[in-house]
């Protein structure tokens, strides 16, 4: 069984344009998904649909996780299933520093694990593996205490979204331009953390603009998306291509694309 | 004025009707403050406590009396008597519940603390409503002689979530030259009684006056708070931290009274409403002709948690010197949900997501509280009152 299956999805807004006009992707352990698209293709909706976004509806499809239909579940639950949005635009919660809204999140987590039952991890523990994934992703030591994503750069978001990844352990990961806005180092690093993650226990979906994260994580598949769809499916060299070529070949006639 | 003078006095004054503009959004239709008996001999019982204190002092308060549990060396902490000739020179009996309590209280503290003297641990009082249908009318004096240093930590609860009362308290507070003054009350009385209070204080020279407001209970009232910066360099700062939900109405009426020059006075109340609670606040600065250099501050952020929860703010300046600074804000805003989301794609559920944005939202006032048991203790109260999840 797959462990992520995306059938025939089409998702709107709340006043009933479409966005997503029938997606098909399987995702499983082990593999690394790149999608490229345009700006305004549908990417990012893509991504909130699947995490459960109250503003995305899902009017046809399903979203098959392990085999169960989770389209009707909310974003706390398929977050509890093992889904994971590294969000393009992370919001800040002021006045929650990061080591406490990581704790909460880890202890949901545990809780769903748990049957439903409070089982918090030990203060100690928590700290240690605070510690350890901080530093072993360049999280400057001193965003721990800084209120969630409240005045952070760019790049602080960008890495504390890849921190949570890192101490959640899901089991499919999407990363919505989580490139966008990384120095180079930092982008090594992040990199470096997918790269880590994504085995047996995890499969990645990277969307991205730019073919530079590509050379650090190597995808399995590259996926390119216009107007709602996965118009091309193929391997690394499909990246390539795009970068060279651009979407122009892609874009079907009669679609008014924004990069059209 | 003899006590039936008085009686005479506060019978005299009509009840406060919307009409008057400091009860614009309170409404008291249906309350009769004379329909509670206001004596009784019920024990002065404890409620559960909100606050975990480890005090110097301590006194719990009922509709039977006082008893004074313990109390802490050096000073005084004793029983009121109506001779007190500081009673009465901050609240009067002109307003309404104010009359009604300088008519009828019995059972009133004084906390004396002399020249120099400090007191490390919190003095602690527990104010505790226990009889069905009956009045509590406490009275609280306060006088910090100078360089004295102090936290008195006042609560207000009711025997049983359930009991209907009133309660009206009048508190007055001296602070003289160079005291530093903590000042705790936090309000968790059930949500069928009626609530008014008096707080007034006066800062003297280069004295200090910090003071930490919590709502947590009541169904209705009035809470009046005011701080006369009455000597050169005085300083008060008041933090306001409240959670009602239900049908509650809570209504804060402050005034940053600036007298003297150089004086600083910063007012910062949060608030979170849900189901059809509703909170008022209402904060006046006025800055008198003398008091140059003066530096004033006040705002009220409130966080709905409904759509039929509701607040006003209403900010005032009335600014006689032209020397001062001062500035003033008032936000509305409901809980976010991008940040719900956010926080529910990480796990939390709903309500986890709601609590941990509310935690969030109070964290600002709580950072302003210096003295850490009360600072932990507030964030333990509030921390109860958000619903569980
Ligand atoms: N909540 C919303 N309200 C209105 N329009 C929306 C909303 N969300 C998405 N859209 C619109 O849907 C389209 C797809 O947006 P989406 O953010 O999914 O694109 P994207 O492919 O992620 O683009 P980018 O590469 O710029 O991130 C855009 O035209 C966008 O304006
Ligand atoms: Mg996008």
């Amino acid at each position: 069984m797959a462990l992520l299956e995306i059938k025939n999805l089409h998702v709107a807004l709340e006043d009933g344009t479409p966005i997503v006009k029938g997606v098909d992707l399987t995702v499983n352990t082990n593999e690394k998904h790149a999608i490229m698209g345009p700006n305004g293709s549908g990417k990012s909706t893509l991504a909130y649909a699947l995490m459960g976004h109250p503003s995305y509806e899902i009017t046809e499809g399903e979203i098959l996780l392990d085999g169960t239909d989770v389209a009707e579940l909310g974003a706390d639950e398929r977050a509890q299933r093992g889904l994971f949005l590294a969000f393009q635009y992370p919001h800040a919660i002021p006045g929650v520093t990061v080591t406490s809204f990581l704790r909460s999140a880890i202890n949901a987590k545990r809780k769903a694990a748990n049957g439903g039952e409070d089982d918090p991890i030990a203060v100690k523990q928590f700290r240690i593996d605070v510690l350890a994934a901080m530093e072993h992703l360049k999280v400057p030591r001193e965003l721990a205490q800084r209120y969630l994503n409240d005045g952070f750069s760019g790049g602080e978001k960008k890495r504390v979204e890849i921190l949570q990844m890192a101490m959640l352990k899901p089991r499919i990961a999407v990363l919505d331009e989580t490139d966008s806005g990384l120095d180079i180092d930092a982008l090594r690093v992040v990199a470096n953390g997918v790269n880590e993650l994504v085995g047996p226990e995890m499969g990645a979906i990277v969307i991205t603009h730019y073919q530079r994260i590509l050379n650090y994580i190597l995808p399995d598949y590259v996926h390119v998306f216009v107007d709602g769809r996965i118009v091309a499916s193929g391997g690394a060299e499909l990246a390539q291509k795009l970068e060279a070529e651009g979407y122009e070949a892609f874009i079907p006639a009669g679609v008014g694309g924004e990069s059209a | 004025m003899s006590r039936a003078e008085l009686i005479e006095r506060y019978q005299a004054i009509p009840l406060p009707t919307k009409s008057e503009e400091h009860w614009r959004f309170t409404d008291l239709t249906g309350f009769d403050p004379d329909s509670y008996t206001a004596a009784g001999d019920a024990p002065a019982s404890l409620a559960a406590t909100m606050l975990e204190i480890d005090a110097s002092g301590m006194a719990a308060v009922g509709e039977a009396g006082i008893t004074i549990e313990h109390a802490p060396e050096g000073i005084r902490f004793e029983l009121l008597t109506d001779e007190h000739p500081l009673l009465g020179t901050l609240v009067g009996h002109s307003e309404k519940f104010a009359a009604h309590n300088a008519a009828m209280w019995e059972h009133g503290l004084l906390v004396h603390v002399p020249k120099g003297a400090v007191v490390e641990k919190p003095i602690y009082i527990r104010v505790t409503n226990a009889i069905e249908g009956g009045s509590l009318f406490w009275r609280l004096l306060i006088v910090a002689e100078a360089q004295s240093e102090f936290t008195v930590i006042e609560e207000y609860a009711s025997a049983s979530a359930e009991l209907s009362g009133y309660s009206n308290a009048v508190v007055e507070i001296i602070v003289e030259e160079g005291a530093r003054v903590e000042y705790v009350s936090v309000q968790n009385l059930s949500q069928s009684t009626w609530h008014f209070a008096s707080h007034h204080a006066t800062v003297g020279r280069d004295a200090e006056l910090d003071w930490v407001a919590g709502g947590f209970g009541s169904g209705g009232g009035k809470v009046w708070i005011q701080n006369d910066l009455a000597g050169q360099g005085a300083t008060s700062r008041v933090t306001g931290a409240y959670f009602v939900d239900n049908e509650q109405k809570l209504d804060y009426d402050t005034f940053q009274e600036h007298i003297a020059p150089n004086t600083t006075s910063d007012f910062a109340f949060k608030g979170v409403l849900r189901d059809t609670a509703s909170a008022v606040w209402r904060g006046m600065i006025r800055v008198e002709k003398g008091a140059q250099k003066t530096n004033a501050y006040q705002e009220n952020r409130n966080l709905l948690l409904s759509k039929t929860a509701h607040a006003d703010s209403i900010p005032g300046l009335e600014i006689l010197a032209n020397d001062v600074r001062c500035t003033h804000g008032a936000t509305l805003s409901q809980v976010d949900r991008e940040q719900l989301f956010y926080a529910m794609a990480r796990g939390l559920s709903r309500q986890e997501a709601e609590r941990l944005i509310v935690r969030g939202f109070f964290q600002d006032v709580l950072d302003r509280i210096d003295l850490e048991p009360v600072r932990t203790a507030l964030a333990a109260a509030l921390e109860a009152r958000i619903p569980q999840a």
